[in-house]
């Protein structure tokens, strides 16, 4: 790998299937977290639950791919339900609580060998998106575009598929913050008790927030998936719900395009970062005299490391993100 | 009190700057100590006795089974018995395609594959979603035998009133930052991990025994848990920012953390040298090793020796007024922020001895603390958030809980019933056992 490779990957990620799929489920993340002051920790599962509707289909039903989408909606819904009738009358960090713990115990369930019939294990599931790839009107193997914007045939179709969801779900939050209902939503971020005041049901509206949000984050999972053409339970854990974080706040919470942009940046930052220590631990670990600085296999931590430092300065230093507006971060009120 | 007198500096650091330091310290005292972190990969393959009593199945590991790891084409790459845990570790070159073979005839006297095509699984490189990967063979018993069913309860038990004192330890902290502060510390698992790792590092790394380092270890656990206030929490404080978005610091901090100790220490789990090997002392029905039955003894010493302490002493009088009304206890002239100070002390250093305990009592491993936070927050929510009473009784409960429930459901999902017990106390008394309702709303 050379430098000019690497800057094809870095500008590549900005496209990449996994900034789809990070953007997705940040513009989720946004209407409980940034619109509505949901403190949801457990977007994972959330995730889960739309690449386990699809999985799920040929598994254990034995019905056609799309069907997952309904199923996974089912899912999702049980799922707020449970996390959000104990927590959303309580203080915000219970929500954190709970979410934090339901998604580790769904990630638990699917990966079981208990219920291998149903989730498939710790291997999950995999041969259910024939449906999907005979869509494909590209050729697999072949590789379409110019560089650095290069795809094979395989992974074009879900670039495609997942921008244009990108697009819908972003109109839709748009949308939905422009109307009656997202005002209310943000009253509730600002002002709990004035908006209930006015007559509204508090709880009635985070749960449609966390439901909505949910379903949003469902779609993420399902172009993960379909991507991967495997569900795999140790795609949602408990940091991936972190890492989208991370991206939300790094493009600005309570903003459409601050979801966008920053899981693009997210991951030219990752990408980068992570090609460049492997290409300079390449060859043997890096050393400064007799003193190992890092190696191969400490790569994946030391990026990790560098989203979980990044996360922490951005909440101290610029909350609002690139594009958030501070007056808009109402989060700092409580 | 240890770390009063210091931080008193007038000159402010920035925050990175501070963090950096925490960074340096962390790698300083750990840098030599693990140089080799997971630099191949692994597999594991675990055998596993299952038993089937009255729908109920529970699983003791099986030793001494040889365990063949061949490449595709019929080359043998390694092999190895499985140990007291029925687990052996073979070493692989790559991310490729294995064959793991288990020897049938060494498996003890009656026992039998369940499943006798599975003596050869076949793995795919793609299962290797980290360096490591786990295989499990199940047996079963080929004659009626083992243990009786009052003799599994109190197993049971015991295990769990082991996993109690240590989730009570780690959590009085959690619930202490939390009553004096209001902060919710998702990255208090890091502070135990820290105590686990720290004790790896002196005892398995320098050798010293653990009686010696652990107190050792406690103390730096302490000065951990008081850097994260003075290095970060006092800091945002001071700047005006909100609990939620500490809330999310706490969740980078947690990140950090954990991948430090996954870039030191690899990604293995480990064990601590002194006492790792033990037989089991027959107490009546119960077996127990006299490690566990020390650690646990020590613990219950630690434990009601702070319930004494915060009930009788001047400090732990003043500890429980400013997590019960800050402005109230300030007014009354408590130093707070003291207060505050003493509480990321004693919670670091009860952090940390959980995670040695944690340590002895299974294995080290980077993600040692944050496997066990979920539980801790079970325990504090139970008990009452920010009663440090609270997070004594409800994570001993939720201990014992979890391993009494390993009866009834398959072991791997033995914590599920913990998040049934989270939803339940939110659903019918938000605010645990000993909290007060005004918190919670």
């Amino acid at each position: 790998m050379d430098w000019n490779q690497i800057f094809q990957n870095t500008v590549r990620a900005a496209v990449g299937v996994d900034a789809i799929y990070f953007a997705i489920a940040a513009l989720g993340l946004n209407i409980q977290f940034g619109y509505t002051g949901l403190v949801n920790f457990g977007q994972a599962a959330f995730m889960a639950c739309g690449s386990y509707g699809l999985g799920m289909t040929a598994q254990y039903f034995g019905i056609g791919l799309w069907w997952g989408i309904p199923l996974g909606i089912i899912f999702v819904i049980i799922l707020a339900l449970i996390v959000g009738i104990p927590t959303l009358r309580l203080r915000a960090d219970y929500l954190a609580i709970v979410t934090i713990a339901t998604a580790e115990i769904v990630r638990l369930f699917v990966r079981s060998v208990k219920f291998n019939k149903i989730f498939g294990g710790t291997e999950g599931i995999s041969n259910f998106s024939r449906d999907y790839r005979e869509l494909n009107p590209f050729e697999p193997g072949t590789t379409y575009g110019f560089a650095p914007f290069t795809f094979s045939g395989y992974t074009l179709i879900t670039v495609f598929v997942g921008w244009t969801l990108v697009a819908i779900f972003a109109f839709l939050v748009w949308q939905l913050m422009r109307s009656p209902w997202g005002r209310v939503i943000k009253g509730i971020r600002e002002d709990e008790d004035a908006v209930r005041s006015l007559g509204k049901n508090v709880y009635a509206y985070k749960m449609q927030s966390l439901i909505i949000g949910g379903i949003i984050g469902m779609f993420a999972g399902m172009v993960l998936s379909l991507d991967r053409g495997s569900v795999q339970p140790d795609n949602y854990s408990r940091d991936v719900t972190f890492y989208v974080l991370t991206a939300l706040v790094l493009g600005g919470l309570a903003k459409v395009s601050g979801s966008i942009v920053g899981s693009m940046l997210f991951w030219v930052l990752f990408v980068l970062s992570d090609n460049i220590l492997r290409e300079v631990t390449r060859n043997g670990p890096l050393r400064i005299g007799d003193f190992t600085i890092i190696q191969s296999t400490q790569v994946g931590a030391v990026n990790y490391m560098f989203v979980g430092i990044g996360l922490m300065l951005l909440m101290t230093y610029r909350p609002q993100g690139l594009f958030g507006n501070r007056k808009e971060m109402a989060l700092d009120g409580r | 009190m240890l770390g009063n007198k210091q931080s008193q500096n007038s000159f402010v650091l920035k925050l990175a700057l501070a963090l950096f330091c925490g960074v340096g310290l962390i790698a300083g005292y750990a840098g030599s100590a693990v140089s080799a972190a997971a630099d191949d990969f692994e597999i594991i393959a675990s055998v596993q006795n299952q038993t089937l009593v009255n729908g109920v199945t529970s699983r003791v590991p099986v030793a001494g089974v040889s365990v063949t790891v061949t490449k595709i084409d019929g080359s043998v790459v390694g092999s190895g018995v499985t140990d007291e845990k029925g687990l052996c570790t073979v070493a692989v070159p790559s991310r490729d395609d294995y064959a793991i073979l288990i020897d049938q005839s060494t498996l003890p006297d009656g026992l039998v594959l369940i499943d006798a095509e599975k003596a050869s699984v076949t793995i795919s490189k793609d299962l290797f979603t980290t360096n490591t990967k786990r295989v499990t063979f199940f047996t079963g018993e080929g004659s009626a035998a083992g243990a009786t069913e009052t003799e599994r309860i109190l197993q049971r038990l015991a295990d769990g009133i082991r996993l109690g004192i240590i989730i009570a330890m780690c959590s009085v902290g959690l619930s202490l930052v939390f009553g004096t502060t209001g902060l919710t510390n998702f990255a208090h698992g890091e502070m135990v991990t820290f105590g686990g790792l720290m004790a790896f590092f002196f005892n398995v790394t320098l050798e010293i025994p653990i009686l010696i380092s652990g107190p050792v270890v406690i103390v730096l656990g302490g000065l951990f848990g008081l850097l994260f206030n003075w290095g970060i929490f006092a800091r945002l404080t001071k700047r005006g920012i909100g609990l939620i978005s500490q809330l999310v610091v706490t969740v980078g901090l947690s990140i950090m953390f954990r991948n430090i100790y996954l870039f030191q220490f690899g990604g293995r789990t480990k064990q601590l040298s002194s006492y790792s090997k033990q037989t089991n002392l027959e107490l009546g029905p119960i077996g127990i090793t006299p490690r566990d039955l020390t650690t646990a003894i020590l613990g219950v010493i630690i434990l009601v020796s702070v319930a004494l302490f915060l009930q009788r002493s001047r400090l732990g009088k003043a500890i429980r007024a400013v997590s019960d009304n800050v402005q109230l206890a300030s007014a009354t002239g408590i130093d707070t922020r003291k207060v505050i100070k003493l509480v990321w002390f004693a919670g670091g250093a009860l952090a940390a001895t959980g995670g040695i305990f944690r340590g002895l009592d299974e294995q080290v491993s980077f993600s040692m603390g944050s496997d066990l936070l979920f539980l801790m927050f079970a325990g504090i929510t139970l008990g009452g958030l920010g009663s440090a009473f609270g997070a004594l009784i409800g994570g001993f409960f939720i201990g014992i809980f979890v391993e009494m429930s390993s009866l009834f459901v398959p072991s791997e999902l033995k914590v599920a019933p913990a998040l049934f017990i989270l939803i339940v106390v939110l659903i019918v008394r938000p605010q645990g056992i000993l909290g007060k309702s005004q918190r919670v709303g």
